[in-house]
């Protein structure tokens, strides 16, 4: 944990007033020594309004549906017409073609090939794309967490196994993984004991995300745990007679609270990406709901003659997941320069 | 020194045009084979190989088309488009067969002194023998064989071989005996499931790495698969010509190399760079409107014998209710269908589709009446509104689901959409024990142009079985039922048997057991040395290779 | 060492075990994927299927099937479901089209990591720094699949530059071979480069405060001397070895999404086909297959770690 002194060291620091007596020196708590870091990369700052912009654009779907584009995300419009420049167009042409983009208030970017309206659509899908990926960050988190240390603080056989556990799921090749669950998990969905999730609901494409990386977030902090673990304060709680919960949670969870945060950002980027890919292979989020992965799946099939469709999801993606890299990077750069905290992919 | 370069030059440049002309003329006509006009090399492409090479096996598109002109049955379907391509001629076969007046034996006669591409004599018995094959290899096809007196006994192992096929290998006689009439026996003696083969065809398994010497135009002179494979003119054809086949054409060229290429969109490139001479499957939604407008001089939309359909349960609610049945048929759009199809649905809403014998058009629930079905629907006032919808994975199909599942939303229902693989997706709904089948999508291809073929599997109440079954939408009505059966002791061409099939296709849809709305078109797309004009699609074995020629 | 060899050989195949067993354990417990079912055709009756089931062993009991299955992998014997095809040569003629890619690709991404790296690190904090950072956040910030499909409309369709994919073997024409594979080599490379030159990056960052560098420079080397011949080497190692688990990975499995956007008949492309239809037997074997290279190669990067450092070997200290 860097003392107060120690950040005083690192590059780019608010400097100790001069001329001030000692006694006034305000010891600053760590967290507000991040803050000032973080406040001063401007780029980081950017990229967390885009993120929040995103999100915002997103959660203001249903007032979009309602009163500008006068539509649902689900409902075909196939043989519909729409007036444009006062002529009377199709949604969907006899051969099959839809509408592009253009500036009209009904399908403003246009008609997939069901007569959607893409921009409800990308709308609402984000929603459903940005809630998986944030759940799936939580779930990875909590358990990572937990594995890491029970793993980290009693090691011997708990740790071995474990350790063992998470070898097999990180040797598992991610996406045939996710995709053998999500395609099975999808036919009748998860009933385990008093725990059953329809086979269309969100939860499972979250809990398989959320499962697939918790191997690359529990190993560093296992790490990180192991070697906390022998540094004096511990020796000195357990002589105090701190139970080993008691000890996990006041002594171990607060140091490494900074890894943790700066892991989450950076997982909700991967699982928006993973997530994508796996509806993209059509075992993510299930057919009708949106997702960004869905869309751009949905959009492949015509891409020559209606390319529109799959390079603004795409987009969309990219848009959030850097920014969301951006941050997470300025994040960690604030809370630890000197971290060697590398997120393995 | 100057002029031995300059010599040099000049003899360098005549080796190269002569190269090059050579390697230009590559793929010119190389002259006729033996018998049969013609000539010269082509090249297919399809998206799956054939599931098996081997005439008792095979049972998919692909594997049809590439063998129909390879193994010759005692009867064939007349190589011709069109209605004149469902009737029966004989082929190695003497005559067509003789039936006993109580319909249940067959006498044919096999046309002496034919062989095989490999000249093997070609063999009553092994008629016999392929029939053999289809039991003890499992093949999907010997559903169609069971009728035969003592069939079943041999499938399980208790007999030698099935008591009820009697050959003689010198007078060429074969004697077949039903348990009981049946009319589509004589449209299952055309399917290549029933083409002889030698006895050194293995029994019991499958032969595609080494399929069985030819009978028709064509032989399989190699096979790699599921990449590529090679037909050649079949050098003893010419035997079942001189015995008499004249139902059966030649080849007009003389090498065919079918290749996969689960790119379809690349298969379309390739065929307007004249890469490939032939695509079996439709170009893919999105290059359809280009190949359409750029190359109407060597395309064009062909019928095909299917139907395409949304099931409905009738022996669960809401479905079991009539009026909600007829609100789904008065709601859904066939145009809209065809639309997200990519335009090649030919739009219809009864249950067997044109070319089919018994077919005649007729309009039950003219719309899309949306008013008018959710004013069925408000009358019917079911209680249960939750409905499972299902359909499979591929992207046309997928948005079939995603339009009906949204039309169902409309007509006030709870739907859930359920998105299942392709491979396992009829065993999934046909299976008794999976939960909420409610509706979806489905569609049936003929096996052979006989009504029963559809009625049988889809609507008779036997057809409802624990796993497996075709029947999705549970149908059982008795009077309809026992109808099927007194039509399947008649012959297709007995007076009036059409009219009342055609008849039965309306009752079942007065009920709505189904809500049809299409049939899907296949297409023809040829490179531009082929013989556009020549070439045809066949209404049950698609294009008919030796109807393949260069200009 | 021997020993710590035999140990990590041991837990290899352990945790190979162990997956197949899972594989295994989905397939089996979900309903309605009944084989024989699938292979008796769409007219069969309940005996053609009950035929089947028996010519297949699915009657027996879930180990015997288990251990008949494995048997086959490793004998060669094992047929899919779905096309009563030999699984393990259907692999074996998709490595070529699988090796192709990501070898090509991972000498790319390298190549490239290690000079967009390099060049970060020694004009650190100024433009080219931060133009390279941006251009490899953005790098791994793009869908795989998304990036390969707008390369393939942009250059292949709008400018016919490159051909639509599909798999030339490099037997039957080298040109082809790499003209096909260029599209695809990008794609798979932009997601790394991103990674590996940031983390050489700070590598190296860190690497020129420590004493050796000052050591090197007061022995009188250039500053470019310094650089590649002591800051750069030793900052590879842990790329290197970063490097061993990525490529175990991308061939196990993680070029799925190229191989499937591209059409590259590879065994990525097989093992989708594979899961969506639900088909065990090459399922079975592209995972074994898969994990395989995964565990393989993080065994090495543990050995190759053990043998650097004397400490891992000695005692399981070390941090993972």
């Amino acid at each position: 944990m860097v003392s107060p002194i120690d950040s005083l060291e690192a590059p780019g620091e608010p400097p100790i007033p001069t001329g001030v007596p000692v006694a006034q020196i305000q010891g600053r708590s760590p967290w507000y020594l991040a803050w000032l870091r973080l406040r001063r990369n401007k780029v980081a700052l950017v990229c967390a309004a885009v993120f929040v912009l995103i999100v915002l654009f997103c959660l203001a779907a249903p007032l979009w549906a309602e009163h500008v584009a006068h539509t649902g995300p689900n409902e075909n419009h196939i043989t519909d017409t729409v007036m444009i420049d006062g002529q009377e167009t199709d949604v969907v042409a006899p051969d099959g073609t839809p509408l592009g983009p253009g500036l009209h208030g009904k399908f403003l970017l246009g008609a997939d090939q069901n007569g959607r309206d893409v921009m409800v659509r990308l709308m609402y899908g984000g929603r459903t794309s940005i809630y998986v990926g944030l759940a799936a960050a939580l779930v990875t988190t909590i358990l990572a967490v937990i594995v890491a240390l029970l793993a980290g603080y009693y090691r011997g056989w708990i740790d071995a196994v474990l350790s063992r556990t998470m070898d097999i799921i990180w040797a598992f090749p991610v996406l045939l993984l996710g995709i053998a669950l999500g395609t099975t998990l999808s036919i009748g969905g998860l009933k385990a004991g008093p725990i059953q999730i329809a086979g269309d609901s969100l939860w499972i494409p979250i809990l398989i995300i959320g499962l697939v990386y918790v191997p690359y977030v529990a190993r560093p902090i296992r790490g990180e745990i192991l070697a906390l673990r022998e540094k004096e304060f511990i020796e000195a709680a357990v002589a105090q007679g701190k139970g080993p919960l008691r000890i996990m949670f006041s002594e171990l969870m607060p140091n490494i609270v900074s890894t943790v945060v700066v892991f989450f950002t950076l997982n909700i980027a991967n699982n928006m990406l993973l997530e994508s890919a796996l509806s993209f292979l059509g075992a993510g989020v299930r057919p009708p709901n949106a997702s960004w992965g869905t869309m751009i799946s949905d959009g492949y099939q015509v891409i020559f003659t209606a390319p529109h469709l799959t390079v603004v999801p795409g987009l969309m993606i990219v848009a959030t997941v850097l920014s969301l890299n951006v941050f997470g990077d300025g994040l960690r750069d604030a809370m630890d320069p000197r971290a060697k905290i590398r997120l393995e992919h | 020194m100057k002029a031995l370069r300059k010599i040099l030059v000049i003899a360098c440049v005549i080796a190269l045009a002569a190269l090059g002309a050579s390697a230009c003329g590559k793929k010119s006509e190389s002259g006729g084979g033996s018998g049969g006009g013609g000539g010269g090399e082509i090249n297919v492409a399809l998206t799956s190989f054939p599931d098996y090479v081997d005439p008792q096996l095979s049972y998919t598109v692909e594997g049809w088309e590439v063998l129909w002109n390879v193994y010759t049955p005692l009867l064939t379907y007349k190589h011709a488009k069109g209605k004149d391509g469902t009737q029966l001629a004989p082929a190695l076969a003497e005559n067509m067969p003789d039936i006993s007046p109580d319909g249940k034996t067959y006498k044919l006669k096999l046309r002496p002194n034919m062989k095989y591409s490999d000249g093997t004599p070609i063999k009553a018995s092994d008629f016999a023998y392929a029939i053999q094959r289809l039991f003890k290899a499992d093949s999907g096809g010997s559903v169609f064989f069971d009728v035969i007196v003592g069939a079943t006994d041999y499938a399980d192992g208790k007999a030698q071989n099935i008591s009820g096929i009697k050959t003689d290998d010198n007078t060429g006689d074969i004697t077949i005996t039903l348990t009981e009439p049946n009319g589509t026996f004589e449209n299952v003696l055309g399917l290549m499931f029933a083409a002889p083969v030698p006895p050194s065809t293995p029994l019991d398994k499958d032969s595609t790495n080494k399929p069985p010497p030819a009978s028709g135009p064509f032989m399989i002179s190699s096979v790699n698969a599921p990449r590529t494979l090679t037909m050649e003119r079949n050098p003893n054809f010419h035997t079942v010509k001189d015995a008499g086949a004249s139902e059966v054409p030649d080849a007009n060229v003389d090498k065919i190399i079918v290749n996969e290429n689960k790119n379809n969109s690349a298969q379309v490139t390739d065929i307007e760079q004249n890469k490939v001479d032939f695509m079996l499957d439709p170009p893919v939604a999105d290059r359809l409107a280009e190949v359409k407008a750029k190359y109407s001089d060597r395309f064009r939309m062909e019928d095909s014998i299917n139907t395409y359909y949304f099931f409905m349960n009738m022996e669960k609610a809401p479905f079991n209710d009539i009026k909600v049945r007829q609100a789904v048929n008065y709601a859904i759009d066939p145009e809209a269908l065809n639309r997200i199809f990519g335009g090649r649905l030919h739009p219809s809403q009864q249950i067997l589709p044109p070319g089919m014998p018994g077919y005649q058009e007729y309009k039950l629930y003219p719309g899309p009446d949306m008013n008018k079905a959710k004013q069925l629907i408000a009358e019917a006032n079911p209680a249960d509104k939750d409905i499972t919808v299902w359909t499979d994975d591929e992207p046309d199909r997928k948005r079939i689901g995603e339009y009906y599942h949204d039309l169902l939303t409309q007509l006030g229902f709870n739907a859930t959409l359920k998105v299942i693989a392709g491979d396992v997706y009829w065993t999934t709904i046909g299976n008794q024990s999976t939960p909420d089948v409610d509706t979806g999508f489905a569609d049936w291809f003929q096996d052979f142009p006989h009504p029963d073929d559809f009625f049988r599997p889809l609507l008779h109440g036997d057809s409802i079985l624990p796993t497996n079954g075709n029947n999705y939408s549970r149908v059982n009505i008795p009077a309809n039922n026992a109808k099927q059966d007194e039509l399947l002791t008649k012959l297709i061409g007995d007076g009036g048997v059409e009219d009342q099939y055609a008849a039965l296709d309306k009752a079942y849809m007065e009920q709505a057991v189904w809500a049809p709305y299409g049939n899907e078109q296949f297409t023809t797309f040829l490179s531009e040395r082929m013989d556009f004009d020549k070439s045809y699609h066949h209404l049950l074995f698609n294009q008919d290779y030796t109807s393949f020629a260069i200009k | 060492m021997a020993r710590f060899v035999a140990r990590r050989l041991l837990g290899m195949t352990a945790v190979l075990f162990a997956i197949s067993v899972i594989v295994f354990l989905i397939f089996n417990v979900i309903p309605n994927s009944d084989p024989a079912a699938r292979i008796a055709g769409k007219n069969a009756d309940p005996a053609l299927i009950a035929r089947v089931n028996a010519d297949l062993g699915l009657d027996k009991p879930l180990p015997v099937q288990y251990l008949t299955m494995m048997k086959q992998i490793f004998t060669g014997q094992l047929t899919s479901y779905a096309k009563d095809r030999n699984v393990v040569q259907q692999i074996w003629e998709g490595v070529p089209a699988t090796f192709s890619l990501c070898i090509g690709a991972a000498v790319l991404w390298m190549s490239l990591a290690i000079l967009f790296g390099y060049l970060s690190a020694v004009h650190a904090g100024r433009f080219a720094d931060r133009a390279l950072t941006i251009l490899s956040l953005v790098g791994i910030s793009m869908p795989v699949f998304w990036l390969a499909a707008m390369l393939l409309y942009f250059l292949s369709f709008k400018v016919e530059l490159f051909p639509t994919g599909s798999y030339v073997p490099l037997t039957e024409s080298p040109g082809d071979w790499a003209y096909h594979l260029i599209l695809p080599w990008f794609t798979l490379a932009v997601l790394f480069v991103g990674i590996y030159s940031r983390v050489l990056r700070s590598n190296m960052l860190d690497a020129m405060n420590e004493d050796y560098v000052r050591t090197a420079r007061a022995k009188g080397l250039s500053e470019r001397q310094v650089r590649i011949r002591h800051v750069l080497r030793n900052s590879m190692i842990p790329v290197i070895t970063l490097f061993g688990l990525d490529f175990g990975m991308v061939v196990g499995g993680g070029a799925i999404l190229t191989e499937t956007v591209y059409n590259l008949d590879g065994v990525g492309l097989y093992a989708g086909e594979a899961i969506r239809s639900l088909d065990l037997p090459p399922l079975m074997a592209v995972v074994m297959f898969g994990a395989f290279f995964i565990v393989f190669f993080n065994t090495i990067v543990d050995i190759l770690y053990a043998v650097l450092d004397p400490r891992i070997r000695l005692g399981e200290a070390a941090p993972a």
